[in-house]
C-alpha cells in the first residue's frame, strides 16, 4: 500500500463527517441526498481500504454493494424529491412533518 | 318390504321437497295435488306395510349417515306392531288433513309454503314413527319441532302468532336437551344407538342409571308433549291455522313423546322410581290441564288445554306399565280430537274468525253436520260409554289403579277427578257454541254460514272411527275381543305388569261409565242455554279471580315470562354492555393505556421534522459506536 | 404423476399469481373482477381435482400425508420448505377457494372503489391462508400465519363501514400481540431442541419429539395457545372479534369468520396439542370450560344485540366454542366433529354475512330494528335466510348438527358434564336465531321509515352465490360420511401424538 491505512481511514471519517453535517444541518432534501451519499462513498472507502490492507476481496465487493444501494437510493430519493416538489412546491424537510405524533 | 317403508318415509318428503324447489310454478291444482298424493301414497304403503308384515318384524338399513369411530347413526327403520299401528295412524290422519287443508286455505295465497310444510311435517313424523337409530329419530324429533314452529308462525304478519312459533320451538328444544343427552348417555353405556339393541340390552342397566335414563327421556318427551312445566307452549301454538293444530298439536306431534317412551319401555320399566314419576307428573298435568281447559273462552285454546290432558292419560299409561292403554288412547284420542278440531275450524271460517265460544250458539240449526260431528268428538272426549275414549281412558285408570304400589291408587283418582272435569268441560263448550241462544239470533242472522261442503263431509271417516274406535279393543269382561291388545302382545310392554282382575274391570267400567253420563246431565243444567250464568265462563259458583286464574292457566305462563324472560333478555343486555363491552374489553383498553402513558412522553420527541430525527439518529450511532470502542479499549 | 407435480405449490401460489395481474391492471375494474375469478376459480377445480381424485397415501415421517412438498430453504438456520397434505387440510383449502369465490362474487357490486388493490389483498390473503394450512415446517408456518394478518388489515381498513380503522387497528393489535409470543415461544423451542440433540430444525415432526420439562412446557404451550386462541377466538380474548366483523366488508367479513378464526382452531390441533401433550392435557379442563363459557356467553350477548352483523359475530365465537371443546377433548369422535365443525361453521356463519351483506346493499343499514316483514318482500331471500338461520341452529339433517352432535356425543366418554351443558347452550342458541329470524323475516318493522320501502328480490347472482352453500349444508347434513372419511385418517394420527 503506497498510502498508509491510517491515512486513509482519517480521510474515510472527515468524509463521513462532512456528509453526517450537511445531512443534518441543511433542510434542502437535495442537500440531506448529497449528505447521505458522501457518507456511503465515505463508508466505501473504508472498505476498499480495509480490503487492501487485510488482502481480502470481501471489503471491494462489499464497495460493490453499496453502489447499488446508493444508485437506487438516488434513483428512488430524487424521484420521491421531485413527487414532493410537485406536490407541495418546497423542498424544506421541516415542512414534511405530518407524521408528527 | 324395504321398498314399500321406503316409499312409506319418504313419499311426504319428495312431495315436500318438489314444492319448496319449484312449487311457486305451479299451477295451484297441481301443487294440492301433489301434497295429496304425496301423503296418500304414505298411506297406501303404510297399510301395505300393515298386510304384509303380519306377524313379522323389521329392522331395516335404508342409508348410512354418520359412521364415526364406535358411532354408527345410520338411517334405520326399525317396523314392529307398534311402529305399523302409529304409521298407519298418522298417514290416515294427515291424508284426511291434507284433504281438509285443501278446502281450508282455498283463499290463502300461501297454500305453496303451507303444504311443503305439511309434507315435510309428515315426513318427520314417519321418522319418529319408524326409525330405529336414536340419532334418526331425533332428525324426525327436531324435524317436526322445525315444522311445527314455522306452521304456527304461519300467519307471520301478526307479532303474537310468529311469537307463539317461536316460543313452541324454544321450550320443546329445552325437552330436546334432554333427550340428546339421553342419546349421548345410551352411546355411553351400551354403545349402541339402535332402539332393537337397546331394548334386548336393557336389562343389563343399572336400576340407577335406568331411572336416569328414563327421567331424560322423560324430560324430552315432557318438551315435546307440553306436559308440566313445559306446557305453555301449546296453548298458544293454536296461533297457526286449524287443520296444523289438528294434525300437529293434537293428533301426531305431541303424542310423539308418549310414543317415544313407549318405544323405549325395556328402559322404563327398569326403574319403579322413574315410572312413579311419570305417572304422577302425568296425572297432575292431567287436572292441570282439564281445570285450564275450563276458564277458556277460545273454542281452540279449550281443545288445547284437553289435547294437554288427554295425552297427560297416555303418560299415565306408561307410567302404570300399561303400553298398550297408553297406545289405544293414543289412537281414540287421534280420531276424536282430529275430527274436534277440524269441526272447530269449520265453525271457525264460518263465523269469519270468531273462536270466542260465547259469541257463538245456534249452530245446531246453521251448521247442522258440523253440529253431529262435533257432538261425536265431544262424547269420545267426555269418554261417555260406548265411545272408543270412554274404553281407553278407562283402561289407563284401571291400569294405574290396579298397580300394586299405593301411591298409584291416589293418582288413580287423581285421574279420574280431571275425567270427571273433562266431561264438564267439554260440555260446557259444546253446549255453550251449539245449543239455540236466543239472545245472539239477531247477530247472526246477518251472517253468512258458508263453508265447502267437502270441508264438512271429509270428517267423516273420523267420526266414524272415533265412534267404533271402541271395537278396536272391546274389553274381554264385556265379551269383546280385545284386538288391540293382542296385537300389540308382541312388543315390549305390551301385556301389562298387573292385569286387573274380572270382577274390579267390570266393576270400575261401569262405575265409571255412570259418573261420566252422571257429570253430562249435570252439565247439561249448569251450562244449557237457560242457565243464569251463561255469560260466564265458569259457573257463578266460581269467584272473579279463580276465573282469571283457571283462563291464564294458573298463571304459569305469566310466571315464567316474569321469573325466566325478562330477567333473561335483562342479563342479555348486561352482559353485553356492561360486561363484555365493559368489564373484558375495558381490562384490554387499560392495557392499552398504559402504554399510551408511557408513550406520551416520547410522544414529544416525534416534531415530525426531518432535521430533528437526524440529529437523534447521528446522536445514537455516535453513542453506540462510542460505547463499542470503549468497551473494545477496556476489555481488551 | 400426481406425486411429481409441485401441486400444494401451485395451489398455494397461483392466487398469488393472480392477485398481482389484479394489482396491475387497476384501472380496468371489470378486468380485475374476472381475472380473479377465474384465476380463483381455477384454483377451486384443482382442489376439487384433488378431493376428487384417488391420492395414495404416501408417508412421510410420521404423518400420513396424501401430498407433500420437502426441499430445503434456508439451510444454515434448518428451515425447510415443506408442505404436507392430508384429510384435515384438504377439507380446509378446499373451503378456503371455495369461499374465496364467492366472496369474489359477493364483492362484485359491493365494491366500487379501488377494484384492483381489493381483489390483490383478497387473493393474496388466500394464499397465505392455504400457506396456514399446508405447512408443516414451523418457520413456514409463521411466516403464514403472520402473512394473513396484513392484507385483513387493509380490507377492514379501507373497505369497511364507519368505525373501520378502530376495528382494523383492534384486530392487528390483538393478533399480532398474541404471535409475537408464539414466535418466542418457537425460536425457544426450536434452541431447545437445537441444544439437545445438535439438530436444528423448524420440522414439525422432529419438533415433536422435543424432550421438554413440565414447566418449560407449560409456558411454550401457554405462549402457543394464546396466539391461536385470539384467533379462534376463546373468551376473554374476543373482543376484537365482534368489532373486527361488523365493520369488515362483507367478503372480509366471510374471510374472517369463515377461514381466519380457522386458522386459529387448525393450529391448535395441528401444532399446539401435538407439539405440547402434556402441557395440553394439563390445560384441557381449562379450555373446556372456556370452550363452555364461550358458547353460553356469546349465545346470551347475541340475543341482546342490535346490529345483525354484531349478532352473527357473537354466533361465531358460540360455535367455536363447540369446536374448542371438540378439539380439548381429544378423541376420534370429538376432533372428527370439531374438524367438522369448522367446515360448517365456514359454511353456515358466511353464508349469514353474505345475506346480511345483500340486505346493507339494499337497505343500507344493518339495524334489526329497520329490518321486517322480509317475507312479504323477498320471498327468496327469506327462505334463504331461514334455511341458513336454521342450519346455524343446529337442526338435524343440516351440517351444523353432525357436527355439535359428534363433539358432544364423542365428549361424555371423558368429560361427561361438558356434555350436559353443552347440549343445555344450545337452547341459548335456538332463543336468539329464532328472535332475529322472527324480528327479520316475519315481523313487520316498528320503523315506519323503511315499512313501505320496495325491495328487489335476490338477483341471480346472489342465487349462484347462495345455492352452492346451500348444498354444501345439506349436502354435509344428509350425507356427512365422504368428509369424515377424510378426517379418519389425520385423526388418528393426530390421536396417536397425545397418548
Amino acid at each position: 500500500m503506497i498510502v498508509p491505512y491510517g491515512n486513509v481511514l482519517l480521510l474515510a471519517i472527515i468524509l463521513f463527517l462532512l456528509g453526517a453535517v450537511c445531512s443534518i444541518s441543511r433542510r434542502n432534501l437535495l442537500m440531506i441526498l448529497i449528505g447521505v451519499e458522501i457518507m456511503l462513498n465515505a463508508a466505501g472507502l473504508a472498505f476498499v481500504a480495509a480490503s487492501l490492507k487485510w488482502r481480502l476481496l470481501d471489503g471491494q465487493a462489499f464497495v460493490l454493494f453499496i453502489f447499488a444501494v446508493a444508485a437506487s437510493e438516488v434513483a428512488v430519493g430524487l424521484a420521491l424529491i421531485v413527487y414532493s416538489q410537485r406536490r407541495t412546491g418546497s423542498l424544506n424537510a421541516d415542512q414534511y412533518n405530518q407524521m408528527k405524533g | 318390504m324395504k321398498t314399500i317403508l321406503f316409499f312409506l318415509l319418504f313419499f311426504p318428503f319428495v312431495g315436500g321437497f318438489i314444492l319448496a324447489v319449484i312449487g311457486r310454478y305451479l299451477p295451484r291444482r297441481v301443487a294440492e295435488w301433489i301434497a295429496c298424493a304425496s301423503v296418500l301414497g304414505s298411506l297406501l304403503m303404510a297399510s301395505l306395510a300393515f298386510g304384509a308384515a303380519g306377524e313379522k318384524r323389521y329392522l331395516l338399513t335404508l342409508f348410512d349417515w354418520i359412521r364415526v369411530g364406535d358411532l354408527s347413526a345410520s338411517m334405520t327403520v326399525y317396523y314392529d306392531h307398534l311402529a305399523a299401528i302409529m304409521a298407519l295412524m298418522v298417514t290416515f290422519v294427515s291424508s284426511l288433513i291434507h284433504l281438509y287443508s285443501v278446502s281450508f286455505m282455498r283463499d290463502d295465497r300461501d297454500y305453496v309454503r303451507y303444504f311443503c310444510y305439511m309434507n315435510l311435517f309428515v315426513f318427520s313424523m314417519l321418522v319418529i314413527t319408524l326409525a330405529d337409530n336414536l340419532v334418526f329419530l331425533y332428525l324426525g324429533w327436531e324435524g317436526v319441532g322445525f315444522c311445527s314452529y314455522i306452521l304456527i308462525g304461519f300467519w307471520y304478519s301478526d307479532v303474537a302468532n310468529a311469537t307463539a312459533g317461536r316460543k313452541a320451538f324454544v321450550l320443546t328444544r329445552i325437552g330436546d336437551v334432554a333427550f340428546g343427552i339421553a342419546i349421548a348417555l345410551f352411546f355411553l353405556i351400551l354403545d349402541q344407538l339402535s332402539i332393537f339393541s337397546i331394548n334386548s340390552k336393557a336389562a343389563s342397566l343399572s336400576a340407577g342409571t335406568a331411572t336416569l335414563l328414563a327421567l331424560l327421556l322423560f324430560w324430552g318427551a315432557v318438551g315435546k308433549s307440553a306436559q308440566l312445566p313445559l306446557i305453555v307452549w301449546l296453548p298458544d301454538a293454536m296461533a297457526g291455522p286449524t287443520p296444523v293444530s289438528a294434525l300437529i298439536h293434537a293428533a301426531t306431534m305431541v303424542t310423539a313423546g308418549a310414543y317415544l317412551l313407549m318405544r323405549l319401555f325395556p328402559v322404563i320399566a327398569l326403574s319403579s322410581n322413574a315410572m312413579v314419576i311419570i305417572a304422577a307428573v302425568a296425572a297432575f298435568t292431567g287436572l292441570f290441564a282439564a281445570l285450564a281447559a275450563l276458564g277458556q273462552k277460545d273454542i281452540k285454546r279449550i281443545l288445547a288445554y284437553s289435547t294437554i290432558s288427554q295425552v297427560s292419560y297416555m303418560f299415565l299409561g306408561i307410567g302404570a306399565g300399561d303400553v298398550t292403554g297408553g297406545m289405544y288412547h293414543l289412537l281414540s284420542h287421534a280420531f276424536f280430537k282430529a275430527l274436534l278440531f277440524l269441526g272447530a275450524g269449520c265453525v271457525i271460517q264460518a263465523l269469519h274468525e270468531e273462536h270466542d265460544i260465547f259469541k257463538m250458539g245456534n249452530l245446531r240449526q246453521r251448521l247442522p253436520a258440523v253440529f253431529w260431528l262435533y257432538l261425536v268428538g265431544s262424547v269420545s272426549l267426555a269418554a261417555i260409554p260406548p265411545f272408543g275414549g270412554f274404553f281407553s281412558k278407562d283402561r289407563i285408570l284401571l291400569s294405574t289403579f290396579g298397580h300394586p304400589e299405593p301411591i298409584y291408587k291416589f293418582l288413580a283418582l287423581i285421574a279420574e277427578i280431571g275425567a270427571v272435569i273433562t266431561v264438564l268441560y267439554t260440555f260446557r263448550m259444546f253446549f255453550v257454541a251449539f245449543l239455540e241462544r236466543p239472545s245472539l239470533q239477531e247477530d247472526f242472522r246477518k251472517k253468512d254460514l258458508k263453508i265447502p261442503k267437502f270441508m264438512v263431509w271429509i270428517n267423516a271417516p273420523l267420526a266414524i272411527l272415533a265412534i267404533f274406535a271402541a271395537s278396536l279393543n272391546f274389553p274381554e269382561v264385556f265379551g269383546g275381543k280385545s284386538w288391540l291388545a293382542h296385537y300389540l302382545a308382541s312388543i315390549p310392554g305390551g301385556i301389562p305388569l298387573s292385569p286387573a282382575s274380572a270382577p274390579l274391570e267390570r266393576s270400575m267400567e261401569i262405575g265409571s261409565g255412570l259418573l261420566n253420563i252422571a257429570v253430562l246431565i249435570a252439565a247439561y243444567f249448569l251450562y244449557r242455554p237457560e242457565a243464569r250464568f251463561l255469560g260466564r265462563p265458569t259457573p257463578v259458583v266460581f269467584r272473579q279471580r279463580l276465573e282469571e286464574l283457571l283462563s291464564s292457566g294458573f298463571y304459569l305462563d305469566r310466571l315464567y315470562q316474569v321469573a325466566l324472560v325478562k330477567p333473561y333478555q335483562a342479563m342479555a343486555r348486561i352482559l353485553w354492555l356492561k360486561v363484555d363491552e365493559g368489564v373484558v374489553d375495558d381490562q384490554f383498553d387499560a392495557t392499552a393505556n398504559i402504554f399510551r402513558f408511557f408513550s406520551s412522553g416520547l410522544q414529544l420527541w416525534t416534531t415530525g421534522r426531518l432535521s430533528t430525527y437526524l440529529k437523534m439518529l447521528l446522536l445514537g450511532f455516535t453513542a453506540i459506536v462510542s460505547a463499542l470502542a470503549l468497551g473494545w479499549y477496556y476489555l481488551r | 404423476m400426481i406425486n411429481n407435480f409441485p401441486w400444494l405449490t401451485t395451489i398455494i401460489f397461483l392466487p398469488l399469481a393472480g392477485s398481482f395481474l389484479a394489482l396491475f391492471f387497476a384501472r380496468r375494474p371489470m378486468f380485475c373482477r374476472w381475472t380473479s375469478l377465474w384465476v380463483s376459480l381455477a384454483d377451486l377445480f384443482l382442489v376439487a381435482w384433488l378431493f376428487t381424485s384417488n391420492l395414495q397415501r404416501h408417508s412421510w415421517s410420521t404423518g400420513k400425508w396424501l401430498l407433500a412438498e420437502d426441499h430445503p430453504w434456508i439451510e444454515s438456520l434448518g428451515i425447510r420448505y415443506s408442505l404436507g397434505l392430508d384429510g384435515i387440510s384438504l377439507m380446509l383449502i378446499f373451503l378456503t377457494t371455495f369461499l374465496t369465490v364467492l366472496c369474489i362474487l359477493v364483492s362484485w357490486k359491493e365494491i366500487n372503489a379501488k377494484v384492483g388493490t381489493f381483489h390483490f389483498f383478497l387473493l393474496f390473503l388466500e394464499t397465505s391462508i392455504m400457506g396456514v394450512f399446508l405447512a408443516t415446517d414451523l418457520f413456514l408456518f409463521y411466516l403464514f400465519w403472520e402473512i394473513q394478518i396484513i392484507p385483513m388489515f387493509f380490507l377492514i381498513g379501507i373497505w369497511g363501514h364507519e368505525e373501520r380503522v378502530y376495528a382494523t387497528v383492534k384486530f392487528i393489535l390483538f393478533t399480532l400481540a398474541g404471535s409475537l409470543f408464539m414466535l418466542i415461544a418457537l425460536t425457544g423451542l426450536y434452541l431447545i431442541h437445537g441444544a439437545k440433540t445438535s439438530l436444528y430444525t423448524f420440522s414439525l415432526y422432529q419438533l415433536i419429539q422435543t424432550p421438554l420439562g413440565f414447566s418449560t412446557e407449560l409456558w411454550l404451550y401457554g405462549a402457543f395457545l394464546l396466539a391461536f386462541a385470539i384467533k379462534i377466538p376463546i373468551f376473554p380474548v374476543h373482543t376484537w372479534l365482534p368489532d373486527a366483523h361488523t365493520q369488515a366488508p362483507t367478503a372480509g367479513s366471510v374471510i374472517l369468520a369463515g377461514l381466519l378464526l380457522k386458522t386459529g382452531a387448525y393450529a391448535l390441533l395441528r401444532f399446539g396439542f401435538p407439539l405440547f401433550p402434556v402441557a395440553a392435557r394439563f390445560s384441557v379442563p381449562l379450555l373446556l370450560a372456556l370452550g363452555l363459557i364461550g358458547l353460553f356467553y356469546a349465545a346470551w350477548i347475541a340475543l341482546a344485540q342490535k346490529d345483525l352483523k354484531r349478532l352473527v359475530a357473537y354466533s361465531s365465537v358460540g360455535h367455536m366454542g363447540i369446536v374448542v371443546i371438540g378439539i380439548a377433548v381429544w378423541n376420534t369422535m370429538t376432533l372428527s366433529g370439531a374438524t367438522l365443525q369448522m367446515i360448517n361453521h365456514g359454511l353456515t356463519t358466511s353464508a349469514l354475512f353474505i345475506l346480511v351483506g345483500m340486505l346493507d346493499e339494499r337497505v343500507h343499514t344493518r339495524e334489526i330494528a329497520n329490518f321486517g316483514g322480509f317475507w312479504k318482500k323477498m320471498p327468496g331471500f327469506s327462505a334463504f335466510f331461514l334455511f341458513f338461520a336454521m342450519a346455524s341452529l343446529g337442526l338435524p339433517g343440516l351440517n351444523n348438527f353432525v357436527g355439535e352432535f359428534l363433539v358432544l356425543v364423542g365428549t361424555i366418554k371423558t368429560w361427561p358434564l361438558v356434555t350436559w351443558f353443552g347440549f343445555a347452550g344450545l337452547v341459548l342458541t335456538v332463543i336468539y336465531i329464532l328472535t332475529v329470524v322472527q324480528k327479520t323475516v316475519f315481523e313487520e318493522t316498528r320503523n315506519e321509515k323503511f315499512r313501505e320501502q320496495p325491495l328487489a328480490d335476490i338477483t341471480v347472482r346472489e342465487v349462484l352465490i347462495l345455492a352452492p352453500l346451500a348444498l354444501a349444508v345439506l349436502f354435509i347434513g344428509l350425507h356427512p360420511q365422504p368428509v369424515l372419511d377424510l378426517f379418519e385418517g389425520p385423526v388418528g394420527v393426530l390421536i396417536g401424538f397425545l397418548k
